[in-house]
């Protein structure tokens, strides 16, 4: 039987290396273009004016009440995603017909622009965290169900056979073996519905909030502060890259590795 | 005579396919008594397989029906539990984990869950590799875990797929040894198709010799070779020689059949 060896720390995150290396080039490249003088300074900021405008930011409490309300958005509007559509998807695999049928329309939704639900949920909702999490729902369901759906469509069906066999049926089935044999998979579709919300939930924040990553953006911009704008903008990178190779990825990684889909290292 | 604990009735199954009805299996009636081990043998496509699955109940027949102690099967059940061709093993679970599915399911307490799933594992030889992954497995241990997993459940039926198809001769021959000793040991009434016509003669008491479309029951042989049996046993050797004949004489008239036709 094998074991996995253990590492030291460094050899745990030495895939990090060449991750570092590219970002200082890129911060390198930005820097020179500034010191270059390709545009002038109120058009395009260097990274050090991008990072003083995020301390002052960060000094007068803007930054981190933003990051924190957005954050927690995000979660509560992604987790109700998660669950509805887990049950839209359950029901499209199980009523093959209807779902089959039912796909394109939710395909096309899935399409439509989050941002295009603004101005309904406006109407519906008034200038309301209710309105954000709307959009933040509605953008990023259609595609959990799509992606869910086809990753309930990868269980081979003779673990379902060997299962039935063995007198498991209804939500017992679902429970021991479609879900935990379609879970790799689940994870990337999780995956896919995060980057569906957290675009959703950026977009109306800059159409309208009164706190939030995107509103202040937005705000930075009326100021004039290309420092604060391409900073913040940073700072929506940072978030993404960190929640992906944070948490999915590590997920992902670990399911993989359970079953031996994953060479050994 | 005891009454028959598997009893096939005029058991026939079509497929809807493309163009025509294919017939599977058609009329095909056969009795199997407490504690018997009867081999199924014959070609790929003549619906041994099909065969099986009708007993499990995991597909429907379409014409006939079978009995368990007199009484109609109405879908799967865990008194007729399969051994598939590639074990169909959970990957996610270890092998302790696997053995323990179907105990779970039925709800067994988990003191004596964890004392059965024990005991299996220990028959099947695999004490050392209870936390093991599946992925981590030979394919002979793959099966060793999957006859644990069927046999944990005190099935009234065991009903074996062609479970050593995808093993090498060495390992097929181990879980030939491995199976018989099982079968010795605990009685249980098994049903097992496979289309090597030596494991059916090791293996069986009757040997029910199939053939091509529409799949139906050619011989039926019978098998009183002393046990444990090994392929050089005068009375195996024989065995295999009389289903030879008759699969070789299946195979003559259907091709004599082909060139009668326009």
């Amino acid at each position: 039987m094998m074991r996995r060896r253990e590492h030291s720390l460094a050899w745990e995150f030495r895939h990090l290396i060449p991750m570092v290396a590219i970002a200082l080039a890129a911060l390198t490249l930005w820097q020179a273009m500034v010191s270059l003088r390709v545009w002038p300074p109120y058009l395009f900021a260097g990274p050090t004016e991008a990072v003083r405008a995020l301390v002052e930011l960060w000094n007068r409490a803007l930054l981190p009440r933003a990051i924190v309300a957005t954050l927690q958005r995000l979660a509560v509007g992604f987790l109700i995603s998660l669950v509805l559509g887990a049950l839209l998807a359950f029901i499209m695999v199980r009523f093959t017909t209807f779902g089959k049928a039912l796909q394109p329309y939710i395909l096309g939704l899935q399409t439509f622009p989050s941002i295009a639900w603004v101005p309904l949920a406006l109407i519906w909702f008034g200038f309301s965290e209710t309105t954000l999490l709307f959009v933040t729902i509605i953008g990023s369901v259609f595609g959990v169900s799509i992606s869910f759906a086809d990753a309930l469509r990868t269980v081979p069906p003779v673990y379902l056979q060997a299962a039935r066999n063995m007198g498991s049926d209804g939500m017992d089935l679902i429970l021991r073996v479609t879900v935990p044999a379609a879970l790799p998979h689940l994870i990337s579709a999780a995956k896919v519905g995060w980057a569906f919300a957290w675009r959703s939930l950026i977009g109306a924040e800059i159409i309208f909030a009164s706190v939030g990553i995107g509103f202040l953006l937005n705000i930075r911009a009326t100021v004039p502060d290309i420092g604060g704008v391409m900073g913040v903008m940073l700072v929506i990178l940072v978030i993404g890259i960190v929640v992906d190779q944070l948490a999915f990825s590590k997920i992902q990684e670990w399911a993989s590795r359970r079953r031996g889909l994953l060479a050994h290292r | 005579m005891t009454g028959a604990a598997l009893k096939l009735v005029m058991l026939g199954k079509q497929f809807e396919a493309k163009v025509e009805r294919l017939n599977a299996l058609r009329d095909v009636n056969l009795e199997i008594r407490e504690g018997e081990f009867v081999t199924i043998v014959g070609p790929s496509g003549c619906g041994k397989s099909t065969l099986l699955m009708l007993v499990a109940g995991l597909q429907v027949p379409t014409a006939g029906w079978v009995e368990m102690d007199g009484q109609p099967v109405h879908g799967p059940g865990a008194d007729r539990v399969v051994v598939f061709q590639d074990g169909a093993l959970f990957p996610w679970l270890d092998v302790q984990g696997n053995v323990e599915f179907g105990l779970r399911v039925a709800g067994v307490r988990r003191a004596k869950r964890a004392q059965r799933v024990r005991e299996f594992i220990k028959m099947v030889q695999l004490e050392k590799f209870a936390h093991a992954r599946v992925h981590e497995l030979s394919g002979g241990m793959k099966q060793r875990v999957a006859l644990a997993r069927a046999l944990v459940l005190r099935p009234r039926v065991l009903l074996m797929d062609e479970p050593f198809a995808a093993l090498d001769v060495h390992t097929r021959e181990e879980m030939q040894s491995v199976v018989q000793d099982l079968w010795l040991r605990s009685g249980t009434t098994t049903l097992f198709v496979t289309h090597d016509v030596r494991e059916s003669a090791v293996l069986g008491d009757r040997i029910v010799v199939m053939t091509h479309r529409p799949g139906t029951v050619s011989a039926i042989l019978e098998n009183h070779a002393p046990r444990p049996r090994t392929l050089n046993d005068p009375e195996v050797l024989d065995a295999i020689q009389r289903s030879n004949d008759i699969l070789k004489a299946e195979v003559e008239w259907s091709n004599s059949q082909a060139k009668l036709a326009p």
